[in-house]
Order: structure tokens, then sequence, then C-alpha cells
């Protein structure tokens, strides 16, 4: 990565450089220490050109709430499309996927909770990529939600995604991987057993992928849940235009089913916003940040009456909403009705994805003898958004509701802790990008982005 | 008001007069008639050399504020906590030494409440599994086996001091993150009395296997109290005990008793005058001894306990556990045994014992220096332990005190007492000497093997074979003719006064049993 520029979102820490993550709380704050990723690039002798603009605290689908102002998508539709004016970049790393989109820089860093780098690639048109969970060091990374929270990686194509996740194509196979390495700082990182027994399983994969260039053999299925009524048509053309090349290239394409996935995206919210409540509890203005002082006739005896002043000017309205519905999620009323309930639901979703893949997941059983499924799949396949990105105007107007549900597509993945690339598949029928995401076993990555790779090639080659 | 008065003085005689038929002679002459209940939850800092989550080194009490701190203990954004394996021994070690049954599995948990002590917002802690439960400590003096309920791990908050001048508060963030164990007992506990024994033995226990110093001065060791009371006749049955009130933060045994004491004559007077004790949670304040309302019932905060996603489970495998079983400290109870069978009567022991309660803890669970039993060990092994215990109880340790040294500031080495009491089973010093020597070497911190100083000093014994004892004894038959001619005469209890002669002539250095022997053979010539 020698010399190569990247970008870095403002929610992961640099000490040379301010990290915001969007808010007035952090706006002059500087990190004692860098994130390992950073540490990383830098050993690598990158090139880290700035820290990107986000949602708040990583909480958003348009990245729309950020001190700094909205992120405007780059992308320019052709002459002969609809003009409608400035479109949102998706959220929360609508920044990271702006910079690469634009050309500013090689590849830039994000975060992942619920699809914060998979929705502004799709929207962006750029390859963005969520890792196996525990696979990126989350050290330096500031937390929404640590159960959920990834490091994500945008590039405008799938092998330069593979350039700074794994080794580059060219370098040797004893030289180590650039972001995928373990770290010991993070006790969420993965020990490297697990990582090399997942390794192992998707080895024959990619081997036979790499130098065929064709999906022979390849199983890919594709979730029946995950076309909701609200996907738009143009998607669905665009998908299906995309599946049909697929089988052209020899994969086999079938249907699975997910059945759990229709609870997905409230359990999501409630765990989210459960532990993002907990994580944004440290933020009271005390020993860094932005501070209000209380005023004098305030009790200063009582501690929330005088941190309540540095939280509300502090914290934007999506945020402050997000902490009021996780606090609540927590307290003991509630607590068995949803947080309990939420992570049942988040081991019903895992289980979807286990049952349907023909690989076991590394982190559960035994890599000795796996076993393979004969009616599993190697890879699954869906549209990442349920539509282009929305303009400015109407992404601001959406009902809440409405803008949650931006993240149904991706949220499912991200409770079951799996890797998705989403990749760009070509222009709707507005000019603006389209998106489909892969998702693979836990610790296949590296398969993933070969995957990503040809998808990418295949929807390249019939746009000619 | 007056009626119920009367009613309830009818019913306190009733009582009165219950126990006075039942056989029952164990009654508290402070409050007739009431059973006092007590249940402490004890917090003692975990003696690693690093934090429990974090790095940075855990400090002492006096050090410079804020020098102890990393990035994690004081929330900065994108730090993450790291289990520092040795304060999970030291919290197993607990564990053993309290006869608790340490947990497979044990999982971390987030308590949330806004502090300025707690910089993230949320303290880390072991609400949903602990790391051990059950155990007991049996208490002689009280005669009472008090449950342990169970230890859990958990951070320790910042040190907040109030400045009335300026009226805010300064934040000291050296305690952040550091390791503790909660100790939560049963409510056994019958007296304040029994709560104090409770908390010296609970002290020891810990120290003996190095898991905390258990200082309660230093801040090392806290402990609140739950008080309520009863009429006597309820027993051991928990449904029929009283509404409790949590005192919190008492700094010393002796105020811990003071505080128990007055919040019980607090219950007491509050029913007496018909009123019902309200469940609260409560100060003690040492200039009025007496305690006061922090917070009631309805202000307790709802903690919004959570699984902490940062942490797995803490799975420990039988032959970890093992493992640390077998490579701690002796518990008292062993030590007691060995040495009672080393021939130490039980006196001796439990002496021993508590001149070793000195020693130093070290950290990580290594055994500190300045250990009387240790030095006894070492000093008696393969020699006689009683004299081996009386030279260093009764000689050194003696010494030690005149001068307010502690066993810990001992300078003699083990080699060296060794050395003087195989010169004296040798015969090669006289006892005399011995305690020469060894105030020698304790004032002037000699290095030098007590042989080597007894020929400097001119201390080795004087030869029975040489001529030196048949002149000395001469010579002190000159000095006193009366006495020797008593002792012609027979009278043999007068030698004793020649023998004084001899041994001042001498300097100490003859055999006092040769002299006498001598003396007894000349004069009887």
């Amino acid at each position: 990565l020698s010399g190569r520029s990247v970008a870095v979102k403002d929610t992961i820490c640099t000490k040379d450089m301010k990290t915001t993550c969007s808010s007035a709380m952090l706006k002059e704050f500087q990190s004692p220490f860098d994130a390992t990723v950073v540490s990383i690039l830098r050993q690598q002798d990158a090139m880290l050109i700035g820290k990107t603009n986000c949602d708040e605290f990583g909480m958003g689908s348009h990245n729309l709430h950020s001190v700094h102002g909205p992120v405007v998508n780059p992308h320019v539709p052709p002459l002969t499309s609809v003009a409608s004016g400035k479109r949102s970049a998706g959220g929360s790393s609508g920044g990271s996927a702006a910079a690469v989109a634009a050309g500013l820089c090689y590849a830039a860093l994000s975060t992942d909770t619920g699809g914060s780098t998979r929705l502004p690639a799709a929207y962006c048109g750029v390859a963005g990529f969520k890792p196996s969970y525990g696979l990126i060091s989350r050290w330096g990374v500031v937390s929404f939600a640590d159960s959920l929270d990834c490091v994500g990686i945008l590039a405008r194509h799938s092998s330069e995604v593979k350039n700074v996740f794994g080794k580059h194509a060219t370098a040797h196979p004893l030289q180590p991987d650039v972001l995928n390495l373990y770290d010991p700082k993070d006790p969420t990182s993965a020990p490297t057993e697990v990582r090399n027994a997942a390794k192992q399983d998707s080895m024959s994969f990619r081997d036979a992928v790499r130098n065929r260039q064709r999906l022979d053999g390849v199983r890919i299925g594709i979730p029946e849940e995950y076309f909701p009524k609200e996907l738009e048509p143009s998607s669905l053309t665009t998908f299906k235009g995309l599946v049909q090349r697929l089988r052209t290239s020899g994969a086999q394409v079938s249907r699975v089913s997910l059945p759990n996935t229709r609870y997905a995206l409230s359990a999501y919210y409630v765990i989210a916003s459960a532990e993002a409540s907990s994580n944004l509890a440290r933020y009271t203005g005390v020993h860094y940040g932005t501070r209000v002082p209380a005023s004098h006739s305030v009790d200063k005896k009582k501690t929330s009456n005088v941190y309540s002043h540095t939280r509300s000017r502090g914290f934007g309205h999506e945020v402050q909403k997000r902490i009021l519905l996780g606090t609540y999620a927590l307290s003991a009323d509630a607590f068995d009705n949803y947080f309990l309930q939420a992570q049942q639901i988040r081991k019903l979703v895992r289980d979807d994805f286990e049952r349907v893949l023909r690989h076991p997941s590394a982190l559960s059983s035994p890599s000795k003898d796996a076993t393979l499924r004969r009616s599993g799949v190697d890879f699954i396949l869906y549209p990442t958004a349920i539509g282009s990105a929305p303009s400015l105007d109407e992404a601001k107007n959406m009902s809440e509701l409405e803008v949650y549900l931006q993240d149904v597509l991706t949220v499912p993945t991200s409770l079951a802790g799996l890797p998705t690339l989403s990749v760009p598949i070509g222009l709707g029928d507005d000019g603006w990008p389209l998106g489909a995401s892969l998702t693979g076993q836990w610790g296949h990555d590296e398969s993933v982005l070969e995957l990503g790779d040809i998808v990418e090639r295949v929807s390249r080659e019939s746009a000619l | 008001m007056f009626r119920r008065c009367v009613g309830f003085r009818r019913e306190i005689k009733r009582v009165i007069q219950l126990r006075t038929l039942s056989s029952d002679v164990s009654y508290d002459k402070r409050w007739p008639g009431w059973q006092v209940v007590v249940g402490l939850e004890v917090h003692a800092q975990l003696k690693s050399r690093a934090k429990l989550f974090s790095n940075s080194w855990t400090s002492t009490y006096d050090e410079v504020p804020n020098s102890h701190v990393a990035p994690f203990d004081a929330a900065f954004p994108g730090t993450l906590p790291k289990l520092n394996a040795n304060c999970v021994d030291l919290a197993l070690r607990a564990a053993f030494a309290l006869d608790s049954n340490p947990q497979r599995r044990s999982s971390f948990d987030r308590k949330h409440y806004f502090y300025s002590d707690l910089p993230s917002g949320y303290q880390i802690t072991q609400y949903y599994a602990p790391i051990s439960k059950g155990g007991s400590i049996y208490l002689p003096k009280s005669q009472r086996t008090v449950r342990i309920n169970q230890i859990q791990l958990e951070q320790d908050t910042a040190k907040t001091t109030f400045i009335p001048r300026a009226q805010s508060s300064t934040v000291d963030l050296n305690r952040a993150g550091s390791a503790l164990i909660e100790i939560v007992s049963e409510p056994d506990m019958r007296s304040p009395e029994e709560a104090g024994e409770y908390i010296r033995a609970l002290q020891l226990l810990l120290r003996s296997v190095a898991a905390s110093d258990c200082n309660m001065e230093e801040g090392s060791f806290r402990c609140d109290a739950n008080v309520s009371v009863c009429p006597k006749e309820a027993g051991d049955d928990v449904s029929n005990f009283g509404t409790r009130c949590e005192i919190k933060n008492l700094n010393s045994v002796k105020f811990m008793m003071i505080a128990i004491t007055a919040e019980v004559m607090r219950h007491i007077n509050i029913i007496s005058n018909g009123g019902k004790v309200s469940q609260e949670t409560r100060g003690f304040d040492e200039h009025t001894a007496d305690t006061y309302l922090l917070r009631s019932k309805e202000d307790a905060p709802d903690y919004r306990y959570m699984p902490d996603p940062n942490l797995p489970p803490l799975i420990l495998h039988d032959s970890y556990i093992m493992s640390v079983r077998e490579g701690m400290p002796e518990l008292p109870d062993a030590t007691r045994s060995r040495l009672l069978s080393r021939g130490l009567s039980e006196r001796d022991v439990e002496f021993l014992i508590s001149v070793d309660g000195g020693r130093e803890v070290g950290f990580d669970g290594k055994l500190g220096r300045g250990g009387a039993i240790a030095f006894f060990d070492l000093v008696s092994e393969g020699r006689d332990a009683k004299s081996a215990f009386n030279w260093i109880t009764h000689d050194l340790y003696g010494l030690l005190v005149v001068r307010s040294m502690t066993f810990k500031e001992n300078p003699i080495s083990v080699n060296q007492m060794r050395d003087l009491l195989d010169l004296l089973e040798r015969d090669q010093v006289t006892a005399p000497s011995a305690k020469i020597l060894l105030k020698h070497i304790v004032d002037s911190r000699s290095l030098e093997k007590p042989k080597v100083l007894a020929q400097k000093l001119g201390l080795m014994a004087l030869k029975e074979n040489a001529g030196q004892l048949e002149e000395m004894c001469r010579a002190a038959i000159d000095a006193l003719p009366e006495e020797a001619a008593v002792v012609r005469a027979g009278n043999e209890r007068v030698l004793n006064k020649l023998v004084g002669h001899v041994m001042r002539s001498s300097r100490g250095r003859a055999n006092a049993t040769a002299v006498h022997k001598k003396l007894r053979e000349m004069l009887q010539q």
C-alpha cells in the first residue's frame, strides 16, 4: 500500500488529526493514540489524507446527521437520465464512500454496524466491504454497538478492497495480511487458530475460482425474504439481470429461505440502541470533549443535573433519540421484553444463515470435521438497498420508520457477524448506482472478495 | 400513642419473661429481647500489579493523583477492556481461602449510573454470574459460622474529594479500573462484635493467600453493613427478619461496630415508638457516631445491567482451577496444623501467626517479604523447632519490638540465625553470649557470620578442658571465701553465687553447667 492514499472515517482515532465522530460533543477532540488499523496503514506507508464526514457516532442511513453538514453523493448521472438534484451518499459512512467515488483517494476506512459501509457503497457506486466480525481490530474505533461494530473498507473495486484487507494480489504468500490481523488489544479479535480454521475451509473455492474466472460448482443462494414490497422495480430488474449472467458463468443459483429475516430489523434497533446508550454514557465533558457548564441555579449535588447540560447540547437529535430508546430497552421494566427478546431473535437469525450455508462456522464447530451440507450454498446474493440513493430533500422528509427501513437488507448479516461485500452492479433507470451484496460464512472473507471481483467483471461485461 | 407504648412495653416484658423461662442465656444486655441481624459486603482491592482491564499499574493511596491512568481508565473513545489473568488467579485464591466454589463459567456485566467517579458511565462487574458462589468463615471467639453468598470481580471507581472552599470536587483516576473482589456474606452475624471478628478473620485469610493488602486505612479494604432487628424469637428464619438498612463506607472496624450499634438502636427506637423501619441507604458520621440518610428506597437507581459485549464469558477449566489451588500460599488452618505437628504449642502457633500477620503482601500473588513464619520455617529446618521458635519470637522479636521495628524490618538473615543456633547447639557460645551477638547484629546490621563475629568480639565459649575454667573457679573461691565455706559445709544453693562470679568474670563465656560442676568438684574435695 506504499504511497496509496487512504481516507479515514471520523469515528476512527488518529493521533495527528481530530476525531470528531461528526459530533459537537467531540468537535475539538484529538485522540492520544492511533487506532490499530491506522497504525497498520502508517506502517505500510499509506498516505492518510484526512478524516471523512459521517453520521454522528455512526448513527444514520443518509449521512444527514452531522455537525459538519450532510454529505453529497458525487455521482454524476448520464445526461439522458432525469435530473434529480443532490442526492444522499448514504450513511453512516457517506463521507468515506463519497471520497472514493469522487476519486479523492485509493481507498477509505469506514465502520459498519448495520449497513453503514454497504449502503453508501451501493448509493455511490463503489465496492464496500463489511468483514467477518472479529477479524479487523476495533481498538481505536469509537464504539457505537460493540457486538455489531466492524471496520469497513471502501474502494472503487473489490480487488482494491482486497489489497487493503488482506494480501496484495502479487504479494508473497508469507507476507502478513494488511488489516486482517489479530490484535491482542481488542478482546473481540478472533484468535489465530479460528481464523486459520475458517481460511482452510474456504481455500478450495479460492483456488478453483482464481484460476478459471468462472463459477462452475459455486452455489449461490438468493433469500426469498430479501425482496420486500418497498424494493424499487429498477433495482429488481438490474438484480435479475445479474443473476442471469452469473448462471451463464456457471454458478448454481438457487432460492433459499431465511425465515427470521422479518424480525431482524426490530431486533437490530433494540440491540444497537441499547448498546449505544451504554457506550455513549461516557460523553460528559469531564475528561475530554465539549463541556457545557451548568448554570448556578442547578442543584449540582445530583450528577445527572450537571451532565445533562453537556449531553443535551453535545448530542444531535438522532443520537439523543437512540440513547433514550436504548436506555428504555435496558430498564428493569423493559429488559425482558425488548433486550432479551432481541438477543433471542439474533440467535434465530444467525441460525438461519448457518442452516443455509454449506460450510459450518469455524466459531461453533471444530474445523477438523467440517462436513459439508449437501443442500447448502457457498454464498448468499441479494440487493444491497431497496433502491438507488434518495435525494437529499427526500431523505430529510422521510418518516423515521422509512429511514430505518433502508437498513432492512443489510442488518441481518450484521446480527450474524458474517462477511458481506456490496459490489456496484450498474446504474438503475434513474441513472444512479445500484449494488448487490454477497455474504459468505464467517471467516471466508477472501472468498467473498474473490467472488466480488468476478461479479463486478460480469456486470461490467454486460454493460458493454 | 400512650396506649400503644404501654402495649409495647407489655410486649417487651412478656418477651423478657419468655426468655428467662427459656434456657437461652446468651442475650445481649444492650438490647434485651431483640435479635440483631448483620450482613456485610466487603470490597477488597486485589494486589495485582496491573488493573483489572488495562495495563496501568494499581497505585497506593499516597501516589501523585492521575499518575497511573491508561486511556481506558479515563474512558477515552475507542478504548476496549482486556482482562488481566492475574486478577482471576487472585480472585480464585480468595475463593479457596473462603471455602467458596469457583464457577466454571462466569461473565461480566455493565452496571450503569452517572457519577463523577465513574468515567465511562458504567462499572464492569459480575451481576448475573459471579466467579465464585458459597463458602463460609468460622469465627472462633463468637463461635459462629458466617456463610458467604458470593464473590465477584469488579472495577474500582475513581476517588473524588470534595473541596468545600471551592465548592467543587476533584477526581483522581489512579484508582479507576483497579481490580476489586466483592465478598457478600449472608446475614448470619448477630452482633457488632461478630461483625468485627468477621472482618478481622477475612483480612487474615485474604492476606495469607496474598490476594489483597486488606488495609482499611489505605482504602484497599472497604465494607458496607446491612443491619436489621427483629424479636429474638425470630431465630434464623429469614422471612421473620426486619427491614434492613445499608450503612456505606465504613472506614475502620471500630467505626463499623459503632455504626452498627447506632443503627440497631435507631431501629429499636422506631419500632418501640410504633413506627416502621423504611429501607434506606445510610452513611455514618464519625463525629456524631450516628447514621444519616443517603438515599431512600424510592430513589434507588435502576442500574440497567447489561452483559458487556466486549468481554466473552470467563470459562475456567478444572485443571486451571486446580493449578491455582496448588500454587497458592498456605491457608491459616494448614499453617496451624503444620506448626503444631512440629511440636509447638497452640499458644506458640497463634503468636507466630499474629507476628506473621504484619508481613508484606507481594504483587500478583507472590509471597511478600518479612514473614515470621517463612523465617521460622527456614531457620528451624532440620533442627529443634521449639528452640528456634523461642530464639525467634522471644529474643529476636523482643529486640525488634523494643526498637519499634516490625518483623518486616528484621536485619538478620536466615543463614545468620541458623549459624547462631548451630553455635549454641555445639556449645560454642553460651546463651548469654548468643543474646549479645543477636543484639549486635540487629544494631550494626552486620552481614558477617555469627561465628566470625563471636571470635572478633571475644564471645566464643570457654572450652571446658582448658585450664581457664579451673583458674576462674579458683579465683571465685578465693574471692568469696565465706560462700565457699558455706558450700563446703553442705549448702549447695550458695554455690550459685560462686557460679555467678565466674560467669561475670568470664563475661558469660563459661558454660554455666560446667562451672557449677567444676566448683562443686573443687569444693567437695
